[in-house]
């Protein structure tokens, strides 16, 4: 591993989210100190330098997302003042008819770009943690997840001017059953209808906090004890593959689960699958059913707070990466039924399994991200313990340390081969 | 390029040992992954959820929010390009071969032409990397400083490659003959013993034998078969004061430098029978030796006699006593398999040869720190994947090109995996992509490999194709892309336009027809962004993105209504030429071709207002009406318009029944806003007026409705289709 580059300040207060743009040329930042920056690398040297930078939110911003570039040049953030917000950026001397973004007035950027506020979406009853632009061939939209518990997919009505978003579905994820069943009979007796979903979500969450008030959490990595923003929605991620329809890997609540759920426009969304350690997916299910189960020896629980679904690249199945704060990265292997054309009709949908295939507790601590590169070959993980992992298949497709960053100073710190002043960014 | 490594960054954050300290500030660490290069972008973030910022201010310093950026690939330098690029070559003509062997069928790689073809390839490939060994250890005189790659690595690769193609890539026709003059070859080409220097030293001597290094240098030379240095300096014990040793020594000079060698024979019985009377000379030889009475086989430096034995015993072939020299002279298990092959078994085959070398391996294991060692143990041992997993360990290139060989030769595996779906060729080869893949700049290299990879390849490279660096944007007037940068939008535009051309052709290639839609719409957005909406039309014409044209269209309306006519009729001129070309495209959807028909005609009109072809331009706007080109929403402007052309006073530029036209639609505007409805037929005209409300707008189109009547006045007096009325047949098209 070696360094390549250092932004030295890249905001006054902490950073929460840092987004890469589809060509990796950009680079999104935000922090708790409610605004958003737009750095711009430049190849021929490897340094960031700011484009714009603005106040974006009333709170802190917790995540950002790029929209694929044959929508434009779009932005979406999201806020612990429980809205999202949809940005284009527009060359100068377009007149949009919104004003542009407070920034440029306090404190003129170099740039002449502007990016404008082309919607606000308000729908979340509590911070958003994250949001995340579904893959591009199925339009312009979506999908947020906030501490309500709901997963929400928005769609963008009218490309030309962003302003119109559709909330095309609202999901309480803790609510949705754990799996789809084959027969209709148990899904109505499992789906509770809109009006009791909220009802539930509201119980649930409950449950949720008394788990997590009576069982000693791991490690000491849970400074919102008590808080009821500890929980909630935490993680959202596309399946990015178009032939499986709108897929999305969700999680929610400290039962350690990673839901799966299929959107389509004809049907409610349903749960394709449940990643769970146990073996009877059921018992993990966190719903208004389960709440004398939390009495009982439950697992010490613990929240998945982060999912990164795997670009597929040809693949017969899905890789899924899970880290959770009982400081386990994991990579499920998901795979669609083999046998889906078995049948055609009503609950006929393909079985979908999934397998642990990889699980590390290198980190040792809670693990705060995992992502993939582009084709899926490489996975990252950031832990508490102030390292990055990157993690590789061998050719015996047994998933193996790829080396690893970390923030503490080595042995042969003064050693190593970082050449600092080329890349330094003073801001 | 020890990926395996961990990497400190820089400036830490915490001491050592203190990593606790660091989440105990109400931090956590957090990364993403670049779609550029796999970089990894590191930072510190906010130990979410909800901690508010004023409770860990005092535990860092505010204004210091680092963003690492860290990578597990070192971006090839020049020289390191150099050898991918031209090594890509060689690969691709490999990739030709095994194309046309699947169209003639899978034997046709087993004769001669096909062997003899492969051969080629594998020889480009060792005089290749042997060039680049001799430029590489050349480079510290450079001015650019060390190559990225020492040359101790380029000559790794040259010999692992060599050992290969002794090994696995025979000529053809002598697959089956013995090999032990073919890996002596190879032996003393890429691993030098004894050194010039020591010989040097040594026949700088009055007595030679007097020097410690003398026997071991004599004993390495015969070992090695290098026959003239070592006739040489047993012929300076011609000196020695033994008679015994004076008398043998003469008798192992000419026996040294008569060893039968493969290559001096015709046939291989030739070749055995004389080895064998060669063998019968040694024997005789020895029986002479063991003549030697025990008191005369010292002098006074040595045993002289136990020396001699050892020489005589590699020449005959003695197993135990190879090694034993081996050992001494601190020669590894390769130099044994290799005398092997030479004194103990002439005839040794390929085939054999596993059997013998994992016998010697297990006395004298390879270095399993030196993954060359174990890369050339595997080779000799007959596991060529697990060869593979050392090659890549030295380099990946060096495990995709050797797995790609292998395969073509049926050496490994050529099922998948199960598991992963990958075949071992295809796993080498795409990890070696993914190295690639660490530099932008080789993204058509990258490409062909994972190309070459199977459907996961394939999709692969999809994801870099549609990913290939085109964003150069205008910063205000400073551009930031790849290349130099300019203050002149044009070319950084024709920049634009021949990457997306590069990657289009490449595309057409693979037939990847939907990553080069992809890559089409993206350009006609930056296309639109920078206001070059010809260039924008045609890529979304070429990605098939009607929709996509609807909007570079409505973009180009709106410059109507942000700048006024003149700037509009000048954006048309440069969409007008497509229209031609996307009307005659099959599958083009009628509504968004028929709005692209509006904006040319309409900047048509424009134009004729403008050159006062006020004839025209009221023909124009007749028949853009009759043939309902005009989107509704534009109904009000054209109406306003209009008002100019009813009022001309010199003649009257409509006929009776356009001017009835004119009239109803204005009717239908009015009563449309009486419904509820007036948005959708005067938004073009509200916009135009800013800030202008619905009734501003009605009020304007009053204007048009005196206008029509005071018209129909006229032409009630001068009579209804009268000879002042313009007779003109409108001209339909454009």
């Amino acid at each position: 591993m070696i360094q390549t580059g250092l932004i030295q300040s890249a905001h006054n207060d902490l950073v929460t989210d840092v987004s890469y743009d589809f060509y990796g040329l950009r680079l999104a930042t935000c922090s708790l100190d409610q605004r958003i920056k737009v750095w711009q690398l430049d190849e021929s040297n490897g340094n960031w330098s700011v484009e714009d930078d603005w106040k974006a939110h009333d709170a802190a911003v917790s995540k950002l997302s790029w929209a694929h570039p044959e929508f434009g040049t779009i932005l979406a953030s999201s806020s612990f003042d429980r809205t999202v917000k949809v940005w284009e950026q527009t060359s100068y001397g377009a007149q949009g008819e919104s004003q542009p973004n407070g920034a440029s007035q306090q404190q003129p950027t170099p740039s002449s770009s502007r990016w404008m506020e082309r919607a606000v979406l308000v729908e979340a009853r509590g911070t958003v943690r994250a949001v995340e632009f579904a893959p591009h061939h199925f339009g312009l939209k979506l999908a947020t997840i906030s501490s309500d518990n709901q997963l929400r997919i928005y769609e963008c009505l009218e490309q030309s001017s962003l302003s119109n978003w559709q909330l095309s579905e609202e999901v309480d994820v803790l609510a949705l059953p754990s799996s789809s069943s084959q027969s209709s009979h148990s899904v109505a007796f499992a789906t509770p209808t809109q009006t009791s979903a909220a009802l539930d979500s509201a119980s649930a969450s409950l449950v949720a906090q008394a788990l997590q008030q009576s069982q000693a959490p791991f490690g000491q990595s849970r400074p919102g004890m008590g808080n009821r923003e500890a929980d909630g929605g935490w993680c959202i991620s596309w399946c990015k593959d178009r032939y499986w329809g709108e897929l999305i890997a969700t999680g929610c609540g400290i039962s350690g689960v990673i839901k799966i759920i299929q959107i389509s426009p004809s049907r409610r969304p349903a749960t394709l699958l449940a990643l769970t350690l146990d073996a009877s997916p059921a018992s993990h299910a966190v719903s208004s059913e389960t709440t004398t189960a939390a009495d009982a020896d439950v697992p010490t629980p613990y929240a998945v707070t982060s999912v990164a679904w795997a670009p597929s690249c040809g693949r017969s199945y899905h890789l899924i990466a899970t880290g959770s704060r009982d400081g386990h990265v994991r990579i499920w292997r998901v795979k669609p039924s083999e046998d889906g054309d078995v049948d055609d009709g009503e609950g006929g949908d393909p079985k979908w399994t999934g397998s642990v295939v990889a699980d590390f507790d290198h980190h040792k601590s809670a693990v705060g991200r995992v992502e993939w590169n582009i084709t899926g070959t490489v996975l990252s993980s950031a832990g508490n313990d102030g390292r990055v992992r990157l993690w590789k298949a061998t050719v015996g497709n047994v998933w193996r340390p790829a080396g690893s960053v970390g923030v503490e100073q080595t042995e042969d710190q003064q050693d190593a081969d970082v050449n600092m002043d080329e890349n330094v960014v003073a801001d | 390029m020890n990926v395996t490594g961990h990497l400190g960054l820089f400036p830490p954050l915490v001491p050592p040992g203190h990593a606790g300290d660091f989440l105990q500030s109400g931090r956590v660490l957090l990364s993403t992954t670049s779609p550029l290069n796999d970089t990894l972008a590191v930072f510190a973030a906010a130990n979410v959820p909800g901690v508010q910022s004023s409770q860990h201010t005092a535990v860092y310093s505010s204004d210091d929010q680092p963003i690492f950026f860290a990578s597990s690939e070192v971006t090839p330098s020049s020289e390191r390009r150099l050898f991918i690029g031209d090594t890509s070559i060689i690969f691709a003509a490999l990739q030709n071969l095994t194309n046309t062997a699947r169209a003639r069928g899978p034997e046709w790689l087993q004769n001669e032409e096909g062997q003899r073809m492969i051969r080629k390839l594998a020889m480009d490939y060792i005089n290749f990397t042997k060039e680049c060994w001799i430029h590489a250890s050349q480079a510290p005189s450079q001015p650019e400083g060390s190559p990225q790659f020492s040359d101790d690595h380029y000559r790794s690769l040259y010999a692992c490659l060599s050992l290969f193609a002794v090994l696995y890539v025979p000529e053809y026709g002598f697959e089956d003959a013995p090999v032990g003059d073919d890996l002596m070859e190879w032996l003393n080409i890429h691993f030098i013993e004894p050194s010039t220097e020591e010989g040097d030293h040594l026949s700088g001597l009055e007595r030679p034998w007097q020097d410690e290094t003398f026997w071991p240098y004599l004993l390495r030379a015969t070992l090695r078969g290098l026959s003239k240095a070592a006739t040489f300096f047993i012929g300076t014990l011609s000196r020695h004061s033994s008679a015994d040793l004076r008398r043998l020594s003469g008798q192992v000079s000419p026996l040294l430098s008569s060893q039968p060698r493969l290559q001096n024979f015709s046939t291989e019985r030739d070749f055995a029978y004389a080895s064998h009377r060669w063998k019968d000379k040694i024997k005789t030889l020895r029986i002479e030796m063991d003549g030697v009475p025990e008191a005369d086989r010292q002098d006074e430096f040595d045993n002289w006699w136990d020396r001699l034995s050892d020489l005589i015993g590699i020449l005959e072939g003695r197993g135990e006593v190879i090694q034993k020299v081996c050992e001494d002279l601190g020669a590894d298990w390769k130099e044994v398999c290799v005398a092997w092959g030479v004194f103990t078994d002439t005839r040794l085959r390929r085939q054999d040869l596993p059997d013998i070398v994992a016998r010697i391996l297990e006395e004298m294991p390879p270095d399993p720190t030196n993954p060359e060692d174990m890369m050339h143990a595997a080779l000799f041992n007959g596991d060529p994947a697990r060869a593979l997993i050392h090659a890549a360990h030295i380099d990946p290139w060096l495990g995709a090109h050797l797995a790609d060989m292998m395969e073509v030769l049926s050496l490994i595996e050529i099922e998948a995996n199960e598991e992963s779906g990958l075949s071992l060729r295809n796993h080498y080869v795409l990890s070696y992509a993914q190295y690639l893949h660490s530099d932008p700049a080789l993204w058509r290299i990258t490409v062909a490999y994972m190309f070459s990879c199977g459907e996961i390849g394939i999709r692969s490279a999809d994801e870099v194709l549609a990913r290939v660096p085109m964003g150069l944007r205008r910063t205000g007037d400073k551009l930031i892309g790849s290349g130099e940068k300019t203050t002149e939008g044009t070319s950084n535009l024709t920049d634009l336009a021949r990457v997306v051309k590069d990657v289009n052709a490449t595309c057409y290639e693979y037939q990847r027809e939907e990553v080069r839609r992809v890559v089409c719409r993206i350009a006609a957005q930056i296309f639109v962004q920078e206001k070059e909406y010809g260039l924008a039309l045609s890529y979304c014409s070429s990605a098939e993105d009607w929709p996509g044209l609807g909007r570079v269209v409505d973009r180009v309306l709106e410059e109507y209504i942000d700048a006024g006519p003149d700037q509009f009729t000048h954006y048309v001129a440069s969409i007008a030429p497509s229209l031609q070309a996307v009307r005659t495209q099959p599958g083009a959807q009628g509504i968004f071709i028929h709005r692209l028909i509006f904006a040319v005609r309409y900047a048509e009109f424009h134009q004729r207002l403008k050159n006062q072809d006020l004839y025209d331009a009221a023909a124009d706007l007749m028949s853009m009406f009759q043939e309902d080109l005009v989107p509704k929403s534009w109904w009000g402007a054209i109406l306003c318009e209009a008002v100019t052309l009813i009022q001309h006073n010199a003649v009257l530029l409509f006929s009776y029944a356009s001017a009835c036209i004119l009239l109803q639609r204005l009717e239908e505007v009015f009563t449309r806003a009486d419904q509820g409805s007036g948005d959708d037929y005067l938004r073009v005209l509200m916009a135009k007026s800013k800030g202008s409300t619905l009734q501003d707008a009605l009020t304007r189109l009053q204007a048009t409705r005196l206008a029509l009547a005071k018209y129909f006045a006229r032409c009630a007096m001068i009579g209804t289709g009268g000879k002042q009325i313009a007779e003109r047949r409108f001209s339909v098209g454009v």
